[in-house]
C-alpha cells in the first residue's frame, strides 16, 4: 500500500518534470537600446473562418465578415498613427478572401505570420503538412517573404522544417522564452500571451462555442483599465518586460474599441523605454542576443 | 473581395469615412430600434410568455415610459413588431406611428426560422406582412430578425431564404446585420447582384444583453457597461461621420435606473451638432439614392481553390 501511494506521487512529479524540461526561460532578457518593455500587438485574422468551421449561422459569419470588411483597415490605420509595427496572424485561406487587406498591412511594415490554413491543425500527420505547407505557400506569394512565426499548435518538427522561429500561444511564463518537443528536440521561440490580455474573453458572444449562461461582457473602460495595468506590471520590473496583446479584427475593430487602444497605446508611448516591434523582431531578437542554452537544435 | 458562397455576404471592403454623407449635411446617423418581441427563446413568443409580470411591464408602463424619454429627447425609433404583437397592441401601432415612429415586422411570433423549409417562411413571412399592414394601416418596409435572451448567438436569427424571401416581397431592408456598422448590401445571388439593404446592429448596444443577462447567475445587472458602450461607440462613430444605432426593449430599459441611463445618455448626444435620427426606412431610402448597389456594390469573383482535405 505505501509503495503503491509512493509510485503515484512518482507518476505526478515525473509528469511535472517531463513538462518543466520542455521549457527553457532566458533569465537575463534585456531589449535592444535599453528598452524597458516590448509590447507585441498581434491580431488573428480569422474573420469568418473559424465561425464557418465551427458550423455557425449565417449572422455569426457576418459578424466575423466585419473583421475583414472593416476591422483588420482600422486597425493598420491605428497601428500606422502610432508607429506600432504589429503582427497579424492570418490563416491562409485569408489570402482568397482579404487580398487586399493583407498586402496592405504588410506594406505598412506590419508582419504577416501564419494562423493555420484554415483555423484547425489536422490530426493527422499527412494533411497537417499538407494544411502547413498550404498556408505558408499562401502567405509567401502574397506577401514576397516566407512567414517566421505561427499562432498554432503545428508540431514543432514541422514548422522548423518549414523555416519558422517562434510560436505564441500560451502563458507559460510572462516572458518570451525557449520550448522544446518532449524529447528535447525541435526548440522554439515561444511568445507567451494571456487570455486575459485577449479582446474575444470579453467582448465576443458564444466565443469558442461557450453556452449563453457563461456570457458576461465588458465595456470598454473596464478592459482599458485591466490592460493599463498588466502594462504598468510589466513595465514598472524595469527591464525585459513582456506583453503580447491579442486582438481580432472582427472584435478590435469596432470603432469603440478602436478608441480603447488609441488611448491605450497613447498612455504608453507617454511612458519612458516602450517599444512596438513585430514578434517577429522580438523572435529574432532572442535568438540573436540570449541563444537557448540547450542549444538551436 | 473574391466573392465566397457560403463565406462572405457583401462586398471586400466597407464604404471609408471620408465617402459616407447624411442628409441636409448631418455628421452622424443616429438609428434607435425599440423591440417589442417578447419571447424568451428561439420557439417564439409563447401564451406563458405574455401572462407575466414582466410582459405586462413591457406593454403598459415600460412602453409608456421608454415612449416619454423619447419624446422629451425627440427621438424617432422604428419598432420592430412580431405579428403577434400587433394583434395584441392593436390600435397602439397607429398611435406609434403617428408620432414619428416607424413600424416595422419582426417576425410571425419572432420565432427562430433558420430550420423552417421556404414554403413554410414564405407563408409565414406573407401572412405577417398582411397582419402588419392591416393594423398599423400601412405595409412594413423592413424586416428584423433579432436575437432573444435565451438565444445560442446574439446575432439574431435567419434560414438560407430569409434575405431572398425578403427581396421577393418588396421589403426595402432588413434592419439587423453584423458584418458592417453602416448599411450595407446582402448578396443573395452573385451572378445576378441580387441583394437587400441591411442596416447595422451589434449586440453591445442591445439592452438585453446587460439587463439581467443571462436569465441565471450572479452579476447579470450591467447596464452600466451598457450605457458605456453606447457612449464610447456614439463619440467614435460621430468622430468617424459615421452611424450609431441601439436597440431598446420597454422590459429591460424601461425599468427605472436603467431607464435614467438612457435619458442621460440622450440627453448627452443632444450636445453634439449634426446628428440625424432617422427610422429604418429613411435610413434606408438615404442609402439606396447616396450609394446604389449598381455603383457601389464592389463584388468581385472568386479565387477560391478546393483541395481534398479543405473544407470548401
Amino acid at each position: 500500500m505505501p509503495d503503491d501511494l509512493d509510485r503515484e506521487l512518482a507518476e505526478l512529479a515525473d509528469a511535472a518534470a517531463r513538462y518543466e524540461a520542455r521549457h527553457e526561460p532566458i533569465p537575463d532578457l534585456a531589449w535592444p537600446e535599453g528598452a524597458r518593455i516590448a509590447v507585441n500587438f498581434t491580431a488573428d485574422f480569422d474573420a469568418m473562418l473559424l465561425r464557418r468551421l465551427m458550423n455557425e449561422p449565417p449572422m455569426q459569419l457576418a459578424k466575423g465578415e466585419f473583421g475583414g470588411r472593416v476591422g483588420i483597415w482600422r486597425l493598420i490605420e491605428l497601428f500606422d498613427g502610432h508607429g506600432v509595427k504589429a503582427t497579424i496572424f492570418t490563416p491562409g485561406r485569408i489570402c482568397e478572401l482579404y487580398p487586399r487587406a493583407v498586402v496592405a498591412a504588410q506594406r505598412s511594415g506590419h508582419e504577416i505570420a501564419d494562423h493555420m490554413w484554415e483555423h484547425r491543425v489536422p490530426k493527422e500527420a499527412e494533411l497537417e503538412r499538407d494544411h502547413l505547407q498550404r498556408s505558408t505557400a499562401a502567405l509567401e506569394t502574397l506577401t514576397g517573404r516566407r512567414p517566421a512565426g505561427t499562432r498554432s499548435y503545428h508540431s514543432h518538427g514541422l514548422l522548423r522544417e518549414l523555416g519558422y522561429l517562434y510560436r505564441s500561444n500560451g502563458s507559460a511564463d510572462h516572458r518570451p522564452h525557449y520550448l522544446r518537443d518532449a524529447d528535447g528536440g525541435n526548440c522554439m521561440v515561444n511568445l507567451p500571451f494571456h487570455y486575459a490580455i485577449d479582446d474575444a474573453m470579453y467582448f465576443s458572444f458564444a466565443w469558442m462555442g461557450t453556452d449563453t449562461s457563461a456570457q458576461r461582457m465588458a465595456d470598454p473602460e473596464r478592459v482599458l483599465d485591466l490592460w493599463w495595468d498588466a502594462f504598468r506590471q510589466q513595465h514598472a520590473r524595469g527591464a525585459g518586460g513582456y506583453l503580447n496583446i491579442c486582438l481580432h479584427p472582427f472584435v478590435s475593430g469596432r470603432a469603440l474599441r478602436i478608441a480603447m487602444l488609441d488611448r491605450l497605446i497613447t498612455r504608453m508611448k507617454e511612458l519612458p523605454g516602450v517599444w512596438f516591434p513585430t514578434c517577429e523582431a522580438v523572435a529574432r531578437h532572442c535568438l540573436d542576443k540570449h541563444p537557448p542554452r540547450g542549444g538551436w537544435n | 473581395m473574391p466573392w465566397k458562397d457560403g463565406y462572405t455576404i457583401s462586398d471586400e471592403q466597407s464604404l471609408p469615412d471620408a465617402e459616407i454623407s447624411w442628409p441636409e449635411g448631418a455628421r452622424c446617423c443616429v438609428g434607435v430600434t425599440v423591440d417589442l418581441g417578447l419571447a424568451a427563446d428561439p420557439q417564439g413568443i409563447q401564451a406563458a410568455d405574455l401572462a407575466t409580470p414582466v410582459a405586462h411591464f413591457a406593454m403598459h408602463e415600460g412602453l409608456d415610459r421608454l415612449l416619454e424619454v423619447l419624446a422629451r429627447h425627440r427621438t424617432r425609433a422604428t419598432f420592430a413588431m412580431p405579428a403577434a404583437m400587433a394583434r395584441i397592441l392593436g390600435p397602439r401601432l397607429r398611435t406609434l406611428a403617428s408620432e414619428g415612429h416607424e413600424i416595422a415586422a419582426h417576425g410571425f411570433r419572432q420565432e427562430d426560422v433558420s430550420t423552417l423549409d421556404r414554403r413554410e417562411e414564405e407563408a409565414r413571412l406573407r401572412r405577417t406582412t398582411e397582419i402588419l399592414a392591416e393594423v398599423a394601416g400601412r405595409r412594413p418596409s423592413g424586416w428584423f430578425s433579432l436575437p432573444r435572451q435565451g438565444d445560442r448567438f446574439a446575432g439574431g436569427g435567419i434560414s438560407p431564404h430569409t434575405m431572398d424571401l425578403l427581396i421577393a416581397q418588396g421589403y426595402a431592408y432588413m434592419g439587423n446585420g453584423l458584418a458592417d456598422d453602416v448599411p450595407h448590401r446582402w448578396v443573395t445571388d452573385f451572378a445576378a447582384r441580387r441583394s437587400i439593404l441591411v442596416l447595422p446592429y451589434y449586440y453591445h448596444f442591445d439592452d438585453q444583453f446587460f439587463c439581467m443577462f443571462p436569465a441565471k447567475g450572479t452579476g447579470l445587472e450591467n447596464p452600466d457597461a451598457l450605457a458605456r458602450n453606447w457612449r464610447w461607440e456614439f463619440e467614435a462613430q460621430y468622430r468617424r461621420g459615421r452611424h450609431f444605432h441601439m436597440t431598446l426593449h420597454p422590459q429591460h430599459i424601461g425599468w427605472s435606473h436603467r431607464l435614467q441611463l438612457l435619458d442621460d445618455f440622450l440627453g448627452h448626444i443632444a450636445g453634439f451638432q449634426g446628428l440625424w435620427n432617422p427610422t429604418g426606412a429613411e435610413c434606408a431610402a438615404h442609402w439606396d439614392a447616396t450609394y446604389p448597389a449598381a455603383t457601389h456594390l464592389r463584388l468581385e469573383p472568386s479565387i477560391w481553390q478546393d483541395h481534398s482535405g479543405s473544407l470548401s
